[in-house]
């Protein structure tokens, strides 16, 4: 069978009203995700085939009403009233949940005014009847002149019945042919709306109407028609917000009678669960101390339970490194094999645990409602810091992996509040910083108790990560004041009624994530991890080749066992190699931070990840074939300045190298997905420069006073 | 200022409620009633957010998380 007709079908609804739900029954993994036209707004559409049918369903994000106050909504607007737009369907699908119906009418009864064929959907019906809500559906069709289809519950059920009353149905939506509108407009309105229409003599009454409320943003129109738009305003005395209050009345006070006769409550309200539990959950102290636990557990579970998957992934990745490299050549290729392509790939898929785990329990949390919750309790303390109440889950995801943290941001409404909160989230320490602390941190206190049960080496570890948190609120602060706002922010969120996870909507979110992860952030890592590859294994041909001879010379005079031969050449290879020669290029810069060019030639290879620098130090130390933190530290201890004798790590350049790998933006994975989330280089560009320079600061500061 | 003198929800104590009768921001007031609360609805003050933050709101049949600011534009009945 092959579909003869395509159709663009707009899935619109009110947030949280089943929606994503029903959109992930009829397209499953089928799905693309990418973006509205020049926003940042995700958009998810699917297609399949019914009959000679094919059907693109949009998914747009949830909206109450065509008057939009976010970006989210904006993007509705911007497509329906514009025939050009890539996204104009021809026809819609309202979803609207029966347990609340009134409310939702509001957005269908413009939509219908505005032309669409369109069928409605009602959702969690089931629940709606549970909780003693009887719905007389045949009346309903018949007062909003529209076909209904009834869906059970929020479970991926008859899927195939759906499709096929689909297809009746959008076969059927009757467009109203005659623009016989349901609002009755005023004299102004009706004056501005007709004089538009003389503009776009193709558009009706409401969609004229509509272009009277929002022309200064709508970018399908250009300066001149504004300008036009705006003569007709004011020649008319038209007030946008006057009308839309007096257009929302109305519709209103249309529905409003008739819904008694539908909707009616057998056995009195029942007192709902979820008030129950808000008493809890949003309780002043028991709720922050709930929201905690939770987070506690959410960071458990990226921290510890995610180490065994990236384990295996690691130990999959070495282990068949190794394998390829005795089964090719010695040469270039088996090299950007194994240690360009293969550990590019390794580092990309090793992300995968942390981030399925965090997104299977961040889309648990959600579905069940709490998350709206959690941006109750927290809204006024991170507003305080241009954050948004989301923003306490991505930085409390960041203590284990600023990567996650930062794709979950999606979630945070207001443009300023999420890019904000994806610059500083990387300042939390991560995991990959505790390895560069393990090895340095001996350097700057010693193995002491103070105060007769603190370990001082645990004080300054946990000093360290209270650093990374109020940088982090600092900066988020200074962002504030400096990035411009857009618009009016507002918090307004619905708290949705508690309900059981749809474990598909899950699954299908943690699938998405990961997905977009490999495709887009994945393709940054690989590129950059074989160019690092290639800086640390190459150099000038003839000294590559004269320090390999002049190592294994050395190393037969002293009579080093295999081991310690192969480590004094890599040692000797990474000092002539590209990277060596930018070590020695960077030391003038970071000399003042007490660093030298070893310690500089580190710092370029682990702009990989941060914990790439335990195993240059190793290599550079000739002690590769170990990379057990203790044995590292040891031999640095031993390390001597050539002219003066002394220890290089001294109190001060340790604590120096300390504080820059606090702050500094020491991950490509990092900007790889902040590119990905912003859809920029802008963003990862000043974040890299920010950090870089409170990290240089501070270090320099450290080894001024103290070196 | 005859708006002044109206009773906003946040002079409310938790767990007391009230009719709304008008919203003192027109942005906010025409934002709210998309998401269902109109004037005439019946509304409570559920409980304030700690740090000194937002107000939970049933609204008819709705929950709603207000900040301070957005509730202040609530004007009751009476």
């Amino acid at each position: 069978m092959t579909a003869t007709k395509l159709m663009k079908v707009a899935l619109l609804g009110n947030p949280n009203s089943g929606k994503s739900t029903l959109f992930n029954q009829l397209t499953g993994l089928r799905q693309k995700v990418g973006n509205f036209p020049g926003v940042t707004v995700e958009k998810k559409s699917g297609k399949f085939v019914l009959q000679d049918l094919e059907i693109e369903l949009i998914d747009f994000p949830g909206a109450y009403s065509l008057y939009p106050t976010s970006k989210d909504e904006r993007v509705v607007v911007e497509s329906l009233c514009n025939p050009e737009d890539e996204n104009y369907p021809d026809a819609v699908i309202y979803v609207a949940d029966a347990t609340n119906l009134e409310k939702q009418l509001l957005f269908f009864h413009q939509l219908r005014d505005l032309g669409f064929p369109i069928v409605l959907v009602l959702s969690m019906l089931d629940i709606a009847m549970r909780d003693g809500l009887d719905v007389n559906i045949g009346l309903l069709e018949k007062e909003l002149g529209v076909r209904i289809i009834a869906i059970n519950g929020r479970s991926g059920e008859q899927t195939d019945a759906l499709k096929k009353l689909f297809y009746q149905e959008l076969y059927q939506a009757n467009a109203p042919s005659t623009p016989r509108l349901a609002y009755q407009f005023s004299q102004v309105e009706n004056a501005v709306a007709q004089q538009i229409q003389e503009i776009f003599p193709k558009i009706n009454h409401y969609h004229a109407l509509l272009l009277a409320h929002h022309y200064k943003w709508l970018s399908r129109l250009t300066t001149e028609q504004k300008n036009k738009i705006e003569a007709i305003n004011q020649q008319h005395g038209f007030v946008d917000l006057k009308f839309q209050i007096r257009e929302t009345m109305q519709r209103f006070d249309r529905f409003a009678p008739i819904l008694p006769k539908i909707l009616k409550i057998s056995g009195g309200e029942r007192s709902s669960n979820t008030e129950w539990l808000d008493r809890f959950l949003t309780h002043r102290l028991w709720g922050v101390v709930f929201f905690f636990l939770i987070m506690l557990l959410t960071f458990q579970a990226i921290y510890t339970w995610a180490s065994y998957p990236m384990d295996w992934i690691e130990w999959v990745f070495a282990w068949s490194s190794n394998q390829l490299k005795l089964l090719l050549p010695d040469a270039w290729f088996a090299d950007l094999l194994t240690e360009g392509i293969l550990a590019g790939l390794g580092g990309v898929l090793v992300f995968i645990p942390q981030i399925a785990i965090l997104f299977f329990l961040i889309s648990i949390l959600e579905e069940v409602g709490y998350m709206a919750r959690a941006v109750f309790l927290f809204d006024r303390l991170m507003q305080r810091f241009g954050l948004n109440g989301r923003s306490i889950v991505a930085l409390i995801s960041g203590g284990a992996c600023a990567i996650p943290a930062i794709m979950s941001t999606r979630t945070i409404a207001n443009p300023k509040e999420r890019l904000i909160t994806i610059l500083v989230t990387p300042l939390i320490s991560c995991s990959a910083r505790i390895p560069v602390y393990t090895v340095l941190i001996g350097f700057v206190v010693p193995a002491i108790t103070v105060g007769g049960i603190f370990n001082a080496q645990g004080l300054v570890f946990m000093g360290l990560y209270v650093l990374g948190i109020l940088s982090a609120l600092i900066s988020a602060l200074v962002f504030k004041y400096v990035l411009k706002t857009e618009g009016y922010s507002f918090l307004m969120l619905e708290l949705p009624e508690y309900r059981m996870p749809v474990f598909k909507n899950v699954l299908l979110t943690v699938w998405e994530k990961v997905k977009s992860f490999i495709l887009e952030a994945g393709k940054v890592i690989m590129l950059i991890s074989i160019v690092l590859w290639f800086l640390a294994s190459y150099g000038p041909p003839r000294q590559m080749e004269q320090a390999r001879a002049e190592a294994l010379s050395l190393a037969a005079a002293e009579n080093m066992d295999d081991d310690a031969t192969q480590d004094l050449v890599a040692a000797r290879q990474i000092e002539t190699s590209f990277a060596g020669y930018l070590g020695k290029f960077i030391e003038p810069v970071i000399q003042p931070l007490g660093f030298d060019w070893k310690i500089g030639i580190a710092l370029i290879t682990s702009f990989a990840a941060r914990e790439v620098f335990v195993g240059t130090m190793a290599t550079i130390y000739s002690i590769g074939s170990s990379d057990d933190e203790y044995s590292i530290r040891d031999r640095m201890a031993k390390e001597r300045n050539p002219i003066t004798g002394e220890p290089i790590y001294t109190l001060g350049t340790s604590l120096a190298l300390l504080l820059f790998y606090v702050f500094a933006m020491q991950c490509m994975s990092t900007l790889a997905v902040v590119r990905k989330e912003t859809g920029t280089w802008k963003w990862p560009a000043i974040q890299f420069f920010y950090m870089t320079a409170m990290a240089y600061i501070s270090a320099l500061l450290a080894y001024q006073f103290l070196g | 200022m005859i708006q002044s003198v109206k009773k906003s929800i946040c002079q409310l104590a938790p767990k007391q409620g009230g009719v709304v009768q008008s919203f003192s921001n027109d942005q906010v007031g025409s934002k709210l009633m998309t998401m269902g609360m109109l004037p005439g609805t019946s509304v409570e003050l559920v409980r304030y957010a700690p740090f000194n933050g937002g107000c939970y709101i049933k609204a008819g049949k709705h929950y709603l998380a207000l900040r301070r600011d957005e509730a202040q534009c609530i004007l009751l009945e009476g």
